[in-house]
């Protein structure tokens, strides 16, 4: 295809990779304090939800208004589908600040990859996901070490009634499961389906507008097709990214569940 | 009376506590695969040789299945 396209116009193609997802707006290239677009976009959804959660709670009454019922609407949703059902209805309550925030935080970060003239998921930098998986990694390891005690919690670790010579391997195997793994591929789930979607979308966008503009005639129809999947696939990044927000605070409330759990 | 255990829906499925099994079991053989693999290698380097790796993923798999096989299916 490459030699087509370049008979024709002269120009390359320069596939999107992950350099396209630095974008420094204050600072050098190298340096770690350098100001990028995805924090000042993060800094941006945080007021993002703060006012609309003010406007939404601002004239409460008992027939809501249409903010105030989709304030109403996602909290229910979070608190009753996740927290009630996850952690308990006796301790879900204090939990219920860090999830809704944990799914809002997410959702709409992730939604701002495929607003238009926005479209950058700032779940793609591998630094955000982190931050977000460390919070729940400390607070469901905080939240069974005091309800357990430090050694009741590592004798939790293991369920009752296997046989005894197995136990130290399923020990060990638990262990490195709740200290290493579950905040591993929290985060990475998260920042892989960003960063993939992201790509995903570029490679179709960049590609149609290449292909319109600098492939053969006959090529063009490739860069129609190429523009047509670009939309489809916007719409099925949407559904992955309000599913990974919805994961990701299913996940936190399942582990913060488990710490508290009795029945082990 | 408060229960300390999560409610469980009273329909026929379990709603978001299936995915959540779902994706404890992947975490489980990925910890097992890991560890154990893990181990292997580390083996493999003090010991020169090239195989225990296979060995300790294996093990780690099964074990990671026995654990899941316990804590989801006979429930």
């Amino acid at each position: 295809m490459s030699p087509l396209v370049l008979a024709a116009q002269g120009e390359s193609f320069t596939p999107p990779g992950k350099e396209d997802f630095w974008w420094p707006i204050l600072g050098s290239d190298t340096s770690p304090w350098t100001l990028t677009r995805p924090a000042v976009m993060a800094i941006l959804s945080v007021v993002l939800i703060g006012w609309f959660l003010l406007a939404a709670t601002r004239h409460r009454s008992i027939v809501p208004g249409r903010l105030q019922f989709v304030g109403e609407g996602a909290y229910g949703f979070i608190r009753e589908s996740i927290g009630r059902d996850l952690i308990g209805s006796r301790d879900f309550l204090k939990f219920m600040p860090l999830l809704f925030t944990q799914f809002t935080l997410i959702l709409v970060n992730n939604l701002f990859g495929i607003i238009p003239f926005v479209q950058y998921p700032t779940m793609s930098r591998f630094g955000f996901p982190v931050a977000l998986a460390a919070i729940t990694y400390i607070t469901f390891h905080a939240v069974g070490f005091r309800k357990k005690g430090f050694v009741g919690y590592f004798k939790d670790l293991v369920p009752p009634g296997l046989p005894a010579w197995i136990v130290p391997f399923i020990f060990l195997l638990e262990f490195v499961d709740k200290f290493i793994t579950r905040p591993l591929t929290l985060s990475l789930r998260l920042f892989a389906n960003m960063f993939a979607g992201h790509l995903l979308l570029l490679v179709f966008i960049l590609g149609a507008e290449y292909l319109l503009l600098h492939g053969a005639p006959a090529l063009k129809i490739a860069g129609v097709l190429s523009g047509v999947l670009a939309i489809v696939m916007t719409f099925f990044e949407l559904l992955v990214e309000v599913l990974q927000a919805y994961i990701f605070t299913l996940l936190t409330a399942l582990y913060i569940g488990g710490a508290l759990a009795e029945e082990h | 009376m408060v229960t300390p255990a999560p409610q469980r829906p009273s329909d026929g499925h379990d709603g978001p506590l299936e995915e959540a099994r779902a994706w404890g079991i992947v975490s489980y053989l990925l910890a097992g695969l890991l560890t154990f693999g893990g181990f292997g290698m580390f083996a493999d380097h003090l010991l020169g040789t090239s195989w225990l790796v296979l060995i300790g993923l294996l093990a780690g798999a099964a074990l990671a299945f026995y654990l899941i096989w316990f804590r989801y299916g006979t429930r």
